[in-house]
Order: C-alpha cells, then structure tokens, then sequence
C-alpha cells in the first residue's frame, strides 16, 4: 500500500513563456534546483530522477549538470502529458519500496519556441497511420472527433466547452505566474475565436509554452522535517482503458467516454479513503475544454452528459492557477504544483477548507492521477 | 498625386462596368477545334452543332499576342498597372466562376464588358505578399448576355525567400500486419481483418485476435457501407498538401467495425452524425463520399511541355509564363504552368466526358492551388449530386484545382 507512504516536498519552477531563450536542459536544472530549494535539501541529495518518455533531457545529464551524485531509481513514462502524475507514483513507488530516498520528477520543454505539438508535422506510426494521412493529424483534431460525440450524445453545446475556458482565465487573471495574467475572457469572446478543428475554438485549446516544473518527492515521515510542510500523496494512480489508442481511442463502444481516466478514479478513491464530496479543488488537465468535462464525470463528481451544469454553476474550484489554458501548458506537471500550494496554503487563488487536493493528466491516452493532502 | 490602393480602387470601381469591347474574331471552327485538340476534348457536339464549348468563352475576348492598343477603361488592366507601380508585379489567377446562359454559335461575334468589384490586401501569401483583385465580366451578342464570370488574381510581390518547402501529404506507415489493408485500398477494396479462427471483424488490424486469441488473421471485404459516428471540420494548422478545410468523418461501418477516413463532397455545415456514406479511394487512402453521390471515373493527364503550350495558345493567353521556361524561372516559378483558362477547360472537359455528348454545362467555378507544370501528372476525381458536379484536380503533391460544374436539368 502506497498511500500516505510519500510526499511531495519541494516544487519548483521557471518562468512561463512563449520564448524561455535557453535550452530545455537548462530549463530542466533551473526548475530541479529551485524545487530542491524549497524543499531544503542539496542536490547531493536525489538518488532518483524520474520524468516523460517525450522528454528530451536524459537524467543523467540533468544529474550532471545539477551535481547530484550516484542514482538509484531512473525511470521514464510515456504517453505525454498522461504521464504528470504517473511520474509521481514512479517516484513514490520507489521511495516506498525502499529504492530511493529522495527522487526529483521534472519536465522541461520549449514547446512554442522549439518544436511545437499542435502542428501537423508528425511522422507516423503504424496506429497513427489509420489518423494522420486522413486528416487526423493533430491533437485538436483527434479530440475534436471525441467533443463531437460528446455534443451529439448529451445535448451539450460549444458554449459549455467555453465556460470552461472563461473559468480558466478568470482564475489565471489573479495569478501573476500565469501567462494570461490580467486577460479575462467572456463567453462572447470564446464564440468568435476561430475554429481549429470544429466544433473546438482557439480558446478551446491550451497554450503552448516554454518552461519547466520540477517536484521533490520523499517519504512522508522525512518530509515533516524539512523546510516546508509536506503535500501527502494519499492516492497515485494510473489506468489504461480496454482498447485503448493514443488520443483516437474511436473503437470502443462509447466513443464519447475516459474509461482511462475512471480506472484512475477508482484507485484514487480506493486508496485515498476519499470520495469527490471531500474534494477541496480539482487541478484538471485542459489541454482541450471537453476533456475536463468528461474528467468530471468519470472521476464521479457527477453523472454522465451532467459535467455543464457542474461547470455553469461552479459547484467545485476547478484549476484555480488557470491551468493549461491559462497558466501555462507545462505537460500538466504545473498543475501538480498549484496541488502542492493549494495544500500548502500559498496559492494565489488560494481555495479555503482543509479537504483534499485532486490532480489529473493529460486525457485521451494512458493517464493518471493524484490526491494530495497535508496529512 | 499620391493616390492609396485603396483609393485607386474605389475610383475604378466607381467607374462601373466598362463600354462593351467586341472580340478580334467571331466564334469561328479553326479556333474551336485548335482548344479541342489541345485540351483533348473529343465530345462531338461541338462540330456537329456548330456551337463553341462554354470553357471557350474568355477565349474569344482574349487580347491575343500584339493587342492592337491598350484598353484603359478595362477595369483589371487599370487595377493592375496601379499595383505594378506599387510594386505588386507579379500576377497569378486564383478563382474563376463562369456562369453560361447558352453555347456560342459560330458565326457570331462577342463583346465583353467588366467591372472591378473588389481589391483586398495587402495579404502574406505563399507566394510573397500582394493584393487580390476581382472583377465581374459580361459577355454579350448584340445585346444579349450569353455568359458571366466572376474572375479573381493576386497581383504580388515575389517573396525574397524561396516559399516554404513543398509539404508532402502524411503516407501511412504499412507494417506486416496492416500491408493487406493498404494492398486492398490499391486495388479498390476496402478490407476489414477477419481472425481466421473464430471470425471476429476488427479495425484498425493487429497480429492477434482480441477475442480467441489466435495469430490468424484473414481480411473480408467491406460493402463500403455506413453512417457517420462523429466528424471533425479541420481548419487550422495547415495539413501538409492539403488545403482547409477537411472534413474527416468516423464512420460506423455495416459490417460492424469502426473506420477514420476524409468525408469528401459535402460542405461541412451539411455533415450530419447517423448520415450515410459510401466508402472510395483517392489518392492510396479510403475516403467516404456521402450515400447519395454518384463518384466519377478517375481521369489521368500527364501534363507535357506540349499540354502547357498548346493549350495557353488555344486559350489565346500569350503570357510568357505559360510557354517560356526561362521566363517563368525568372518571375520566380520552376517551370512553365497551366494557365487558368485551360485549367477550367479541363474541368469542363472531365465532367462532360462522363455526363455524355448531351449534357449542358450551366457554369463552371474553380479554385486554383498549387501550379501545375511540365512533367506532373494531374488527377481529376469527381463525385455528382443532382446536377452539381464536385471536381479536383490533384497532382502527386498538391491540389492544383477544386470546383464545381453545374449542368442543366
């Protein structure tokens, strides 16, 4: 049993933007070492690095560059931004089974100045060539054919795929990390962003950006002992659905559905002793708006097709840093952090109460999923 | 002096259509049979009826090599001598619509009057930044208008940089287990994986069966029958060698499996989930088509250097671009190209080869893509609904053309 074993015990960060300058490995040691600082812990320290399959810094050479010492635990997980939390658990698998001690989790990336994921320049597999050549070539597109079936299925309508963005950059307007800070948008301003891919707007789709995020993870007990109080990883999870395809998981029954993202619900609950009720705020990955949507309902926090009246009546704080669509598109490893400060009490749309903190990853693939808490 | 583009242009336009101008010669055979020699078109109504094709009609008018004196009330010719002192010297046709009203008989003698209706710019285009210019011209006989087009160019600037490299369209990657799919796609069969043991139909194909477990895969045959499950209008980014937007449609197929494939021959605002399509090919990928369209044969031109110049001077279009290798490398090309007016002769061609010798072709609008030049082969493929004929003309990398004919009733 992993809960409670581990704790996230230090975050840190670069700056949010659409050009960093430097180079993702310099990014990857900035953020590596800033999360060591507040964890107060040196980088001779880490025994472990753990990060995403499409990262391009090896950790040997982040190790290198940091100065830590011998490794014991590297590891790797792959399917983009489904792997946020995954790398998490990695990291508490190993500090629970004994083989690290302290494992740093990072993930850097120059993703609007360097190679961009939104364009349809791909070359691909054998899965993908049942996509791409069609003209199902980028990740819009892929998870426009999903929304599509959403709408048709549930009655929905685009403008509860714009709620969603509107709430995201309400929340990133009031944080200065966030790269829409100061920038609402209304309702009428989602409607007359251009389609990318019908029936999803520009503002249906998260930024692209330049940055980097790094989380310090050690044992529960240790962590009470450095400089910041610990964010207890009381579930980690990852889950895979039946059928499953990278983002064009078109073949099953129910098109319109994240069997992954419930297979991660049900541990999250399972072992965290928790339930949606108890829920503080949900950290949700929005790479696209109808993802959260359908996280929504497959984490249980309402019915199935029932997401937009959650939404339009913000029955739940949902990505109070203006996650992806409006903080910054960091592969979902920022909102793991707004978690960590939200248990902590230090984010800058701090949300009151004691419950727990639900994290997500990215959606339409492998994913994974969090709960953190302060005990 | 310094009068704006902008300004040139509401001055030209105020000045409304310009006087009628009569062409050279009178619809006459040699000339007819000159276009279809070089277009290749041997739809015998044209002889025997002693009427021109309607793809002739701009030809009449055209100026010809030595035009007698400039025309300074021509509406286009004045828009464009405003955007070459601006710079803007380069020219390529990009739309043309043609409404036909009846067939020229020969005998009879054209005039053609214009006017400018719109100038939008500057815009950054592949080809370097530069103005769009349309104009509406009327065609006449003694007072009776036979035909109408609406005709836009981009006057431009040739970019300094080369354009961006030419994007191939995505090939699928066929691997061991999925080579009998695309083997069926080359011969005209869209084929589903059948497990040799238990019989079980599944797609997309893998080496195993899901369901027994056995390592027997064997394929049927689809009917090419099925209903739209969901879809997605693409618009942006661009799809490297296509042109947005395309509609890419999921597709419930009658056999039971699921299939993704490009939904050609509809407009996007009129795809609906639960309609039915027929499963096609084109361009080594399946591709559905909506239940109800008739799809034409396929039509194969290997464009030589004689295509090119033959038909620009069928077409009476002198510009050296179409006939003159080191010009066209000169203005920035990599070789001579169609011109427009054959492009839209190609079309009508296409289309009436298939409708037969009594078809009548009411209009014809296209919209130009990439060039097409010596050595390219162009495709055409076509897909009917009522009297609405779609058609591309694709070359191996890039849509050189799309449009509509329309044909009477």
């Amino acid at each position: 049993m992993i809960a409670r074993a581990a704790a996230i015990a230090g975050i840190g960060a670069t700056e949010f933007s659409k050009d960093s300058g430097r180079s993702e490995l310099r990014l990857a040691v900035e953020a590596v070492r800033a999360a060591l600082d507040d964890a107060g812990l040196q980088p001779r320290d880490v025994d472990g690095l753990v990060t995403f399959t499409m990262d391009d810094n090896a950790e040997i050479a982040v190790a290198r560059e940091i100065g830590a010492g011998e490794l014991t635990f590297l590891s790797r997980i792959g399917y983009g931004g489904g792997a946020a939390c995954a790398v998490v658990q990695q990291a508490v698998l190993a500090v629970a089974g004994g083989i690290a001690e302290t494992v740093v989790c990072y993930r850097a990336l120059n993703e609007r100045s360097g190679r961009r994921f939104g364009q349809a320049t791909m070359a691909p597999g054998i899965d993908a060539s049942w996509h791409y050549p069609m003209g199902l070539a980028t990740p819009a597109a892929m998870v426009a054919m999903v929304a599509q079936r959403y709408l048709h299925d549930f009655g929905a309508t685009t403008d509860d795929f714009g709620r969603v963005t509107v709430a995201a950059r309400r929340y990133a307007a009031t944080n200065p990390a966030a790269w829409f800070h100061g920038r609402p948008i209304t309702l009428d301003d989602h409607r007359a962003s251009r389609w990318i891919a019908e029936p999803l707007r520009l503002l249906d789709c998260c930024q692209e950006s330049d940055g980097a995020v790094a989380l310090v993870v050690t044992s529960a007990e240790r962590a009470r002992d450095l400089r910041r109080p610990p964010a207890v990883v009381c579930a980690a999870a990852q889950g895979s659905g039946s059928d499953q395809f990278v983002m064009t998981s078109y073949y099953r029954d129910e098109v319109a559905a994240l069997p992954e993202m419930g297979a991660v619900a049900r541990q999250l609950w399972r072992q965290s002793g928790f339930g949606p009720a108890d829920v503080r705020t949900a950290v949700l990955y929005d790479h696209f708006t109808p993802y959260v949507l359908m996280q929504l309902e497959e984490l249980g926090f309402c019915g199935r097709g029932e997401a937009r009246h959650l939404i339009a009546e913000e029955r739940l704080p949902i990505n109070p840093n203006g996650g992806q669509l409006g903080e910054a598109y960091i592969h979902g490893m920022n909102g793991i952090a707004e978690a960590v400060r939200q248990v902590r009490g230090t984010a800058a749309n701090q949300v009151p109460g004691d419950g727990p903190v639900l994290v997500t990853a990215g959606t339409g693939v492998p994913t994974s999923g969090l709960i953190l808490s302060a005990a | 002096m310094s009068e704006t583009i902008e300004e040139a242009a509401e001055r030209i336009a105020a000045a409304g259509a310009s006087p009628a101008r009569p062409a050279r010669d009178p619809v006459n055979r040699p000339a007819i049979r000159d276009w279809l020699a070089a277009i290749g078109d041997r739809n015998p109504v044209y002889e025997r009826d002693g009427v021109a094709p309607p793809a002739m009609v701009q030809v009449w008018t055209m100026r010809g090599l030595r035009p007698d004196q400039e025309d300074e009330l021509d509406p286009l010719r004045a828009m464009s001598a405003v955007l070459d002192d601006a710079g803007y010297g380069s020219v390529v046709a990009t739309d043309c619509g043609q409404t036909y009203h009846r067939y020229l008989r020969e005998g009879e003698t054209v005039a053609v009057s214009s006017r400018l209706t719109a100038v939008a710019g500057p815009k950054r285009t592949a080809l370097g930044e530069g103005w769009f210019v349309t104009t509406e011209s009327t065609w006449s006989v003694d007072g009776e208008p036979v035909a109408e087009m609406r005709f836009r160019v981009l006057k431009y600037r040739p970019s300094a940089t080369p354009a961006t490299p030419k994007s191939e369209p995505i090939r699928p990657v066929i691997g061991p287990d999925t080579a009998f799919f695309w083997a069926g796609v080359e011969a005209g069969e869209l084929r589903i994986q059948r497990c040799g043991e238990c019989g079980n139909l599944r797609h997309p194909p893998g080496p195993a069966c899901p369901r027994c477990g056995a390592l027997k895969p064997e394929y049927a045959v689809a009917s090419g029958a099925g209903r739209i499950h969901s879809f997605v209008v693409h618009h942006h980014p661009p799809l490297p060698g296509r042109r947005s937007p395309v509609v890419v449609a999921l597709v419930d197929l009658d056999e039971g499996v699921r299939m993704v494939g490009e939904l050609r021959g509809v407009r996007p605002g009129e795809v609906r989930i639960g309609a039915e399509v027929r499963a096609d090919f084109a361009d080594g990928l399946p591709v559905w088509r909506p239940a109800e369209l008739v799809v034409l044969p396929p039509w194969e031109l290997a464009v030589t250097p004689t295509v090119v110049i033959s038909t620009a001077l069928a077409t009476r279009d002198f510009q050296d671009v179409h006939h003159d290798r080191d010009a066209a490398v000169r203005r920035g090309g990599k070789d001579i190209f169609l011109n427009i007016l054959t492009t839209t002769g190609l079309v009508q061609r296409y289309v009436t080869d298939w409708a037969g010798p009594e078809a009548t072709v009411r209009g014809v609008e296209i919209r130009l893509g990439a060039p097409c030049h010596p050595y390219d082969t162009l495709t055409f493929s076509g897909s009917a609904r009522g009297g609405e004929v779609a058609v591309t003309g694709r070359t191996r990398t890039a849509e050189h053309v799309s449009g509509t004919v329309r044909l009477a009733p």
